[in-house]
C-alpha cells in the first residue's frame, strides 16, 4: 500500500473519532435543549404556586373581591402550566399522584370559593347582628341595658376571638336579658349563632385549603426536582460520553500514529543499515524491504545503484591495478633507461684511454717482433699479451654496455621465429661441436609468423642458448622447443641438463654483473640483457632450475607485441 | 708502388701518435693530426688516400670535418674511429655514400683489413706485412 493512501486512512479515521464525540455531544446538547422547557415550566408552576399561597394571605385578611380574582386568575395558570407539561409531569410522579394533584388543586379553588361566600355570609350576618343589636340597646335601660352592653362587648370579642369559649361567654350573658322585644332578642341571638358557626365553617375551610395547598407544594416541588434530577442526569451521561470518546479519539490516535510511525520508520531503518553497508564496500546483500509501495520502489532504485556501484568500483579497481602494472613496467623502463645511459657514458669515457693502452701494448709487441732476441724478451712479451688480454676483456664489457644502451631501441617487423633459432644456432655451432654437446630441436613447424625485433630477440637465444652450452658437461643435452601458447602468444624452451642454478642465486640471475660462470668467462651482463630485451618485447622469461638435473628458460612471446611510446622511445 | 697515405685525425697525440707508428711499420705512410682546424688544409697538402677521423674533436665538430671533406674531396675515403656507438648509427643515418666505421679499441689486424678494403676499390693494393 502506499503511504499517500495509508495517511489518508489514518486521516480518516481521525475524522471518524473525533465525530462521534462531536455527534453525541450535539445529540445530548438538543435533548437538554428540549428538557429545559419542562424545567421552566415546572419552575413557572413553582412560582405561580407561592404567588398563590401569597395571595392566599392576603385574601384571608383582606377578604376583598380584587384578590379574589387574582387568587382565581393564578389557579387558573397553575392549571394551565400543568396541561403544558402534562407528559412530563405524568411521567415525574406517575398517574396517581398526578390525579391527587389535579384533585387537591380543584379543592383549592373549591376551597377558595366557599370561604369568599363564607365571606359574604359572615359579612352580611355582621351587618344583621349589629342592626339588631343597636336597636336592642335603644329599647332597653336600666342594668338590662348596662348587661346588654356587656354583651355587646362579647360580641366584639367573639368577632375578634372566634373561639367557642367566647361563644359560651356570649351565651351565658345574653341568658341574663330578659325585658327586650322577643322577636329581636330571638334574632340577634341566632344571627350570633350563625357568626359563631360561619366562624367554624371558615376555620375549616381554611384548613382544607391550607392542606390542598401543603400537596400542591408537595407535588409541584417533586416535579421540579425531578426535572432538575433528569437535567442533571442528562448532563452527567453527555460528560462521560464526551470524556469516554476523547480517551477513545486519544488512545486509537496514538496506536494509529506508533503504527503508521513503525510502517515508515522500519524500511527508513533498512535503508540506512543499506547504505552503511554499501559506503563500507559490502556489495554481498540486496535491500529488501517490507511495506509501502515507495519503500519497495526506492530499494529497487538503492539496489540497482549498488549494483551499477560495484561494477564502477570493480572497474576502478580493474583501472587502478592496470594503472600499477603500467606505472611498474614504466619505471622498470625508466630505470633501464637510465642504466643505460650511464653504461653507454661509462663505456665511452673508458674506451678513449684503453685504446691508447691498446695501442702502446701493440706497440711494445710489434717492436718487439723486429728486434732482436734478449734475456728477457720471452718474459716481456708474456707480459704484453697480459696487457692486450686484460684490455680485450674491457672491450667486450664495454662493447655490451654500449649494446645493452643501443638496444634500448627496438624495430619490429614481421618474423619467423622459427628461422630466428636456427641462424642463432648457426652461429654458435662452433661452441656446441666443441663441447660435444647434443641439440634437441623441437620446433613447431605451424607456428604463426610473429611481429617482433629479430635481431634482439635472437641476441636473446644466443645468450640462453651460450649459457646453456656453457652449463652442460661435455657430451651434454640442449633441448630447443618452440610451441603456441594460445590465440596471442607463442612459447620457446630452452633446457639443458647441466649443472643447475642454486636456489638463492636463482633471484639474482637477471641482475647485471651477476655471473655464475667465474671471472673469466663471463661478465654478468648476457642474462641481464636479455631479460631486459625480453620486457622491451613485450614478452616474459621465466627460469626454472634444479642443481644437478639442469636448468629451463621459457620465453612467452606474443604474435602481436604491446609496446607502449615510452618503452621504444 | 707507393705506399696508402693515412691521415689520422685525432686530439688524443698519443693514440695518434702510437697508431701512426704502428701503422708505419706496417708499411703504411701514416701522419697525424691533432688539431681540427689544419686537418682540412693538410688532407688538400698531402691528399691522403684514408682519413681516419675520430668524432670526438675538441674545437671543430668531427661531423662537420667529416662533411666538409666529403664535399671537397669525394675520393677521400674516411674511416671513423670512435668509442661512441651512437655517433656511428647517427652519422649512418646521414646517409654518406662512402662511410665505415671501427669502434675503439680495436685490433690493428681489423684497421688495416678496413683500410686495404676501401683503398681497393680505388685499384690500390697495400702488400704490407702484419707485425
Amino acid at each position: 500500500m502506499k503511504i499517500r493512501r495509508k495517511l489518508l486512512i489514518a486521516f480518516s479515521i481521525y475524522m471518524i473519532l473525533a465525530l462521534i464525540p462531536a455527534v453525541f455531544a450535539y445529540r445530548e446538547l438538543s435533548t437538554l435543549r428540549k428538557r429545559l422547557k419542562p424545567v421552566e415550566a415546572a419552575s413557572d408552576i413553582t412560582s405561580s404556586y407561592l404567588e398563590l399561597r401569597k395571595n392566599e394571605k392576603t385574601f384571608l385578611l383582606l377578604k376583598d373581591r380584587d384578590t379574589l380574582q387574582l387568587l382565581k386568575k393564578q389557579i387558573g395558570m397553575l392549571k394551565g402550566g400543568l396541561d403544558d407539561i402534562e407528559s412530563e409531569v405524568l411521567r415525574e410522579i406517575g398517574a396517581v399522584n398526578y390525579a391527587s394533584l389535579r384533585e387537591a388543586i380543584t379543592a383549592y379553588e373549591t376551597g377558595t370559593l366557599k370561604l369568599a361566600e363564607n365571606f359574604n355570609t359572615e359579612q352580611l350576618t355582621i351587618n344583621k347582628l349589629t342592626d339588631l343589636g343597636r336597636r336592642i340597646e335603644k329599647v332597653l335601660d336600666g342594668s338590662e341595658l348596662q348587661t346588654f352592653l356587656v354583651l355587646r362587648r362579647h360580641e366584639k370579642n367573639l368577632m375578634i376571638q372566634r373561639d367557642s369559649s367566647s361563644m359560651d361567654v356570649f351565651r351565658q350573658t345574653s341568658a341574663l336579658i330578659k325585658s327586650s322585644p322577643e322577636a329581636d332578642l330571638a334574632a340577634y341571638r341566632t344571627s350570633a349563632e350563625k357568626l359563631f358557626s360561619l366562624y367554624q365553617d371558615e376555620k375549616q375551610l381554611e384548613n382544607e385549603i391550607r392542606n390542598s395547598a401543603s400537596i400542591i407544594q408537595t407535588y409541584t416541588e417533586s416535579i421540579l426536582q425531578g426535572e432538575r434530577q433528569d437535567i442533571d442526569a442528562l448532563l452527567k451521561i453527555s460528560m462521560n460520553l464526551l470524556l469516554a470518546s476523547l480517551v477513545i479519539v486519544i488512545v486509537i490516535g496514538a496506536l494509529i500514529n506508533a503504527r503508521l510511525a513503525a510502517t515508515i520508520a522500519a524500511p527508513i531503518r533498512e535503508i540506512r543499515k543499506f547504505a552503511e553497508r554499501v559506503a563500507g564496500g559490502d556489495f554481498s546483500k540486496t535491500l529488501e524491504v517490507k511495506g509501502s509501495q515507495e519503500f519497495i520502489s526506492l530499494a529497487d532504485a538503492l539496489n540497482l545503484m549498488a549494483v551499477k556501484l560495484k561494477d564502477t568500483v570493480s572497474s576502478l579497481e580493474l583501472a587502478i591495478q592496470n594503472l600499477h602494472d603500467k606505472q611498474g613496467q614504466l619505471v622498470e623502463a625508466e630505470k633501464l633507461a637510465s642504466l643505460g645511459r650511464i653504461a653507454a657514458g661509462v663505456a665511452h669515457e673508458i674506451n678513449n684511454p684503453l685504446a691508447i693502452i691498446n695501442e702502446k701494448a701493440g706497440l711494445m709487441q710489434d717492436l718487439l717482433a723486429i728486434s732482436s732476441d734478449f734475456e728477457q724478451k720471452k718474459s716481456i712479451t708474456a707480459q704484453i699479451e697480459g696487457i692486450t688480454g686484460s684490455v680485450n676483456r674491457c672491450r667486450t664489457i664495454t662493447h655490451r654496455l654500449l649494446g645493452f644502451a643501443r638496444r634500448m631501441d627496438i624495430t619490429i617487423e614481421p618474423m619467423n621465429l622459427n628461422e630466428a633459432i636456427r641462424e642463432t644456432i648457426a652461429f654458435l655451432k662452433t661452441d656446441i661441436l666443441t663441447k660435444a654437446a647434443r641439440l634437441d630441436l623441437n620446433l613447431a613447424e605451424d607456428l604463426p609468423e610473429i611481429r617482433s625485433d629479430k635481431i634482439q630477440l635472437e641476441q636473446v637465444f644466443l645468450n640462453l642458448i651460450k649459457n646453456a652450452v656453457d652449463a652442460v658437461a661435455a657430451g651434454g643435452e640442449i633441448t630447443i622447443t618452440t610451441s603456441r601458447k594460445d590465440e596471442g602468444a607463442v612459447q620457446v624452451f630452452i633446457s639443458d641438463n647441466g649443472s643447475g642454478i642454486p636456489k638463492d642465486k636463482l633471484n639474482h640471475i637477471f641482475e647485471p654483473f651477476f655471473t655464475t660462470k667465474g671471472r673469466d668467462k663471463g661478465t654478468g651482463l648476457g642474462l641481464f640483457v636479455s631479460h631486459a630485451i625480453v620486457r622491451k618485447l613485450g614478452s616474459r622469461i621465466q627460469v626454472q632450475s634444479e642443481v644437478g638435473k639442469g636448468t629451463t628458460f621459457t620465453l612467452d612471446i606474443p604474435i602481436k607485441p604491446t609496446l607502449s611510446k615510452e618503452m621504444t622511445a | 708502388m707507393n705506399k696508402i697515405k693515412v691521415l689520422i685525425v685525432d686530439d688524443e697525440h698519443d693514440f695518434a701518435a702510437t697508431l701512426a707508428e704502428r701503422l708505419c711499420l706496417r708499411s703504411y705512410d701514416a701522419r697525424i693530426v691533432v688539431n681540427a682546424c689544419e686537418t682540412l688544409s693538410l688532407i688538400d697538402k698531402i691528399k691522403p688516400d684514408v682519413v681516419l677521423l675520430d668524432l670526438n674533436l675538441q674545437g671543430i665538430s668531427g661531423i662537420e670535418i667529416l662533411m666538409t671533406l666529403k664535399n671537397v674531396s669525394p675520393e677521400v675515403e674516411v674511416i671513423l674511429l670512435t668509442g661512441h656507438m651512437d655517433i656511428a648509427r647517427s652519422i649512418e643515418g646521414l646517409r654518406l655514400d662512402s662511410f665505415h666505421y671501427i669502434f675503439k679499441p680495436f685490433d690493428i689486424r681489423e684497421l688495416t683489413e678496413k683500410i686495404d678494403a676501401v683503398t681497393a676499390k680505388h685499384g690500390r693494393k697495400q702488400g704490407n706485412e702484419h707485425a
